[in-house]
Parts: C-alpha cells; structure tokens; sequence
C-alpha cells in the first residue's frame, strides 16, 4: 500500500514536470496562435545554457540561473524574430511546419555546436529525496512540483487577469482582428516565445538536475505533448490537472501492467491518452472550444 | 525516359544506387502529395506509414516466401489500412491537430514494433529480407534492383497522375480548398480525407516495401518522425499539389543528402568531436533551414516559381 501511494505521489510529481514543459507549449500558442513543435529542443538549448554558464563558465548558481534564463529568453526572442515575425498571417500549415523545421534545425544545431558526448548537469535542487515514513520522494520533482503550480498559477492569472495578458490573448484569437484593435501582434508573439523560452530552461533544470545531459532529452518535448493536449491548448491552470492526471496513469502502468505483460506500455500511455481526447473532445478538457469539426 | 532506363549501362553504381533510392522516395513523397499537397490534410507520419509497409512485406517474404508481385501490393493495403485509421481521425479533427495524430502514429508505431513480442516483429532486432525473385531472377545487384524499382516507381507515379485528375483528386483539391463549400457541393468530406489517407499511406507502404527489397533489412530507426519530416521537406521544396513537385523535391533533396554525405565525413576527420553524427547533424540544419526559408520565402516551392516563369517567357514581351 505504502508502495502504490508512492507511486501515486511519484507518478504526480513527474506529471507536474510534464506540466511545466507542456506550459511552454500553452504560453507560446497562447499568445501568438502558433503550436510550436520544437518545445523539446527549447529544452535541451536551455539545459545547455545551464550546463555552459555553471560547469564551462564555473559561475554560482546563484549568478547562473538568472544569467541562464535571461540567455534563453534572447534565445527565444531571437528564433521568434528569425522565423515567426515573417508568418504572421500565414496559414496554419505554414506555421506548424516551420516550427517541424525548427525542431529538426535546432536538433543539429545543438548535435553540431555541443556533439554527441554525455555532459555532467550541475545539481540545482538537493538529491538527497526526501523521505515520508517509508515513502521516498524526489526531491528535484518535489521542488519542480512546487514551481509548476506557482508558474501556473501566475501565467493563469497574468493571462486571464491583465490587461497585457488579454491582449496576447486576443492575438490567440484571431491576428488581423487583434492588430485591427490596435493590439501588437509582433510585440505578443515575442513576449511568448520568451515566456516559452524561460520556462523550458526552468524546465530542463529541474528534469536534468544532478543528471547527465544529451542532446536526446529533447524527447520530453514530446512527452508533454499529451498532457498539453489534454488540458486543452488554451488553458495554463488545467495543465497542472492534466499533467498529475497523465502522470499517474503512467506511473501506474509503468509499475503494474507493464510487469505483467512485460512491455513498455508506460511510454505510450500518455499518447493513448492524447489520441483518445483529441477523437472524443478535441478542445481538451478546459479549451476554448474553438475547433471546427467537419 | 529511355535514356533512364539504359542507365545502368552508362553510369557508376554509385549513381544507380543514389537514383534507387531517389525512386524509392519518390513513390513515397507522391503519396505524402496527394496527401498533403492535393487534400491539404498534414500528415507527420509518412515514415510510419512506409514502416508498416516495409514490415508487412519483411515478414511476408521471409516467413511466407510470397513472390514480391503479392508482398508490394499486400504492403502497400496493410499500410493503407493503418493510414486509413489515423485519416478516420481527420474527418474529426483539422489543421495542426490532425498532425499531432499523426505524430501518435509515429510513436504508436515506434512503440508496437519494439514491444510487440519479437519473434513477431523482430523487435529491435529488425527482420532481414530475402531478395525478391521472378523466375529464377534475384534481384541482388543495384542494377537489376534498379529495374524492379523503377517498374514500381512508373506505375505508382502514372497512377499518381491518374488520381489527381480523376473524380477523387478533384475532389481532394476542393476539399483542401475550402472543406464546407466542398460539402455543400456534395462531396462527402470526411471520407474524402480518409481516402487522401488511404492513398497516402498506400503508396508510402508500396515504397516502404521498396526499401525492404533494396537494404534487406529493415529496423524501427529506419523510419522515425525524421524521416517524415525529410518527407514533409520534399514535398514543401518541390511544390504543394503537383506531382512533378514532389519528384522535383525529392531529386533535390536527395542531392543534398548525397552532398552531405560525401562531405560530412571529410569535415568529421577535422572536427572530431562529432563522429558519425555529422552527417545526421548536418541533414538536419540542411532541411530544417530548407523547411523554414521556403516556407517564409516561397511556400509555393520551386513548381511555383518555374510556373511563373514558364508564363512569363510564353506571353513575352508582354507583362500579362
């Protein structure tokens, strides 16, 4: 019993890590209507600029973290001003398969600068777990746990609350009405492609935390797809339910079902999941229920 | 055309083996258009779709010793039934969302070939495939495989020809044209985009069973979101909704992958930190740079330009 509520509350913690990634998905579309494929490779980019600022440049984390999410909101700022500006009205097609091109473009980028070795992640959050009776739970998924619920409750609010938030999300709407009210399209999508940006760095610290990093973590880019889609692509606080909901499901299968029939169902567990709402509820569970059916 | 066909008697191997392979693509890329480029439905797992076919032919040969005039027809239904499942979900779902489905159907795939039981599959194994044989020919050598592909890549692309101007292909473009009026006019919309499926995959899984013919082997890293992206990077540079687009992109595609190839070892030896990688790192910044500059430059593609240009030498000296 102890052993399942562990899981549970692993399971949990893991999914809210997925919430985080899936929030960059969330923030970039929420503010300038374009789903950004290459989230995962956002990730690794910032787990580099991590890496390169404390292991290469031997900061302090504490001048690191900050110089490192600075960095990667320029990052993202500067992919934003290469690639997106120019779309701004195109079709559908044209943005998702410029952000597909981004994510294979970034993915030899970073092979090309960094190469394939392994590389030592600096520990930013205590390894230590932290026990609970006879529970053991992670202490960087507990304290990534926390910051994702923080971040989401402030991007809900920032988004549903502000004045600045509402406009970003009029962009999400529809761009030449929102540039018709006078609102910045451009000035919007930067502010969310450096939003999408820092998240992933914050992201990548926690999920790489005392780990080895590769240019292959980018593949939790596409693990928190599910859990984006299953909140709904509009909704920040629903991807904290969401994310613990899918995390769970995976934790479960992963230390019960899979055992017995001896696969790895526990890694496709999400996208079942994903393939299921998008056939019985595109929108997710609290989008805007925008989406045309035919 | 004639002069290709004698083309195994007029240039190295190492040329047949590149136009092998650029046939291959071709039928694949011919279906991702009518796919994408004609029915407008975005589709991400092409790759998967020619994995399941390259399977389905993998296992019927070594297992059934069926001749490959049944395997690469049987392969290209079994992918078109697969595809036809994820286009069931096209007629639900539009736009990027359609694309993340199939993004799950890579995964799907990805995941049922290595967890599936291996002596089905092969697991990571992968499963080696006897060469195909008519009459007590094999089909071991470049030249000789050369032939059978470019049989099959004729057939599929004239049929490619034929779809797009029959009823179906007509009703493919207005569907990607504007999918309400197409309904009013009486096309049946949904099953229209699980038919571009169907055909999409059909001839992905006719080019996956190629492939199968061509390396006699086939693993799940042959055919990952990559791959359906280098696809995806054919058809955007060649032009959307024109078969001769696709095959212009896959020739130029496949170029660079040679370049690169070529080169990338040579520079590897300078920089070599990087290994093996480069060729896969340098394919990536290639077309993913190629994907994005086309689409913020000319998302018609190279067709579009040549089209323009085709116009404007007819009517010259004239403006319009």
């Amino acid at each position: 019993m102890v052993y399942f509520i562990n899981d549970i509350i692993t399971g949990a913690l893991i999914g809210l890590l997925y919430s985080l990634v899936a929030m960059g998905f969330v923030v970039i579309y929420r503010a300038s209507k374009v789903f950004n494929f290459a989230q995962g490779e956002l990730v690794i980019i910032g787990g580099f600029i991590v890496w390169f600022t404390t292991m290469q440049a031997g900061l302090s984390l504490w001048l690191s973290i900050p110089l490192s999410l600075v960095l990667a909101g320029l990052v993202g700022y500067a992919i934003e001003r290469i690639f997106l500006t120019k779309l701004i009205g195109e079709s559908v097609f044209s943005m998702v398969m410029v952000t597909v091109g981004l994510l294979i473009l970034l993915r030899g980028l970073v092979l090309l600068v960094f190469g394939p070795a392994v590389r030592p992640f600096p520990i930013i959050f205590p390894l230590k777990p932290l026990f609970l009776g006879d529970m053991l739970i992670p202490m960087n998924l507990l304290i990534g746990g926390i910051i994702t619920i923080v971040a989401a409750v402030g991007l809900s609010w920032f988004f549903n609350r502000t004045r600045s938030g509402l406009r970003m999300t009029a962009v999400a709407e529809d761009h030449v009405v929102a540039s018709s009210m006078g609102i910045s399209v451009k000035g919007s999508i930067a502010v969310a492609w450096v939003l999408g940006a820092i998240l992933s760095t914050i992201g990548a610290m926690i999920f790489l935390s005392g780990k080895s990093l590769t240019f292959l973590a980018s593949d939790i880019g596409f693990a928190a797809l599910p859990v984006a889609l299953f909140a709904g692509l509009e909704s920040i606080g629903g991807l904290i339910l969401a994310g613990i909901i899918i995390g769970i499901a995976q934790s479960l299968t992963t230390n019960y079902l899979d055992p017995l029939i001896g696969g790895s169902l526990g890694s496709v567990v999400p996208y079942i999941i994903m393939l299921a709402i998008l056939l019985i509820r595109p929108t997710g569970l609290f989008g805007w229920r925008t989406i045309e059916r035919v | 055309m004639a002069l290709l066909l004698l083309a195994p008697y007029l240039v190295s191997s190492r040329i047949i083996a590149i136009l092998n392979m650029m046939m291959i693509s071709a039928v694949i890329a011919v279906g991702l258009q009518i796919c994408t480029g004609y029915a407008g439905q975005i589709n991400l797992g092409q790759a998967a779709f020619m994995g399941v076919g390259a399977y389905t032919a993998s296992i019927l040969a070594s297992k059934t010793g069926l001749t490959f005039l049944l395997t690469i027809p049987l392969a290209g239904l079994s992918a078109a039934l697969f595809g036809f499942l994820f286009g069931l979900t096209a007629a639900r779902i539009k736009g990027f969302y359609l694309a993340l489905t199939t993004i799950a159907a890579q995964f799907l795939f990805h995941f049922a070939v290595l967890n599936l039981p291996s002596t089905w599959l092969g697991g990571s194994n992968g499963i080696t495939v006897p060469p195909a044989e008519l009459f007590g020919l094999r089909f071991v050598s470049e030249s000789s495989q050369f032939y059978l592909n470019f049989a099959v890549t004729a057939i599929m692309v004239a049929g490619a020809f034929g779809i797009v101007r029959s009823r179906f292909g007509r009703a493919f473009v207005a569907v990607r044209d504007d999918d309400v009026a197409a309904g009013i006019m009486g096309i049946n919309v949904a099953a229209t985009k699980a038919n571009a499926f169907l055909i999409g995959a059909f001839y992905a899984g006719v080019g996956g069973a190629l492939w199968a013919y061509l390396i006699r082997f086939v693993g799940v890293d042959q055919f990952t979101l990559f791959h359906s992206i280098f696809f995806v990077a054919m058809i955007i540079v060649g032009g959307m909704g024109s078969i001769v687009g696709a095959l212009i992109g896959v020739f130029i595609i496949r170029i660079i992958q040679e370049i690169i190839a070529t080169v990338g070892p040579n520079i590897a030896d300078s920089v070599s930190f990087l290994g093996g990688d480069i060729v896969f790192a340098g394919m990536n910044v290639v077309l993913g740079g190629v994907i994005a500059l086309f689409m913020i430059l000319e998302p018609k593609g190279l067709m579009h330009r040549w089209n323009i240009l085709k116009s404007s030498y007819r009517i010259w000296p004239f403006p319009y």
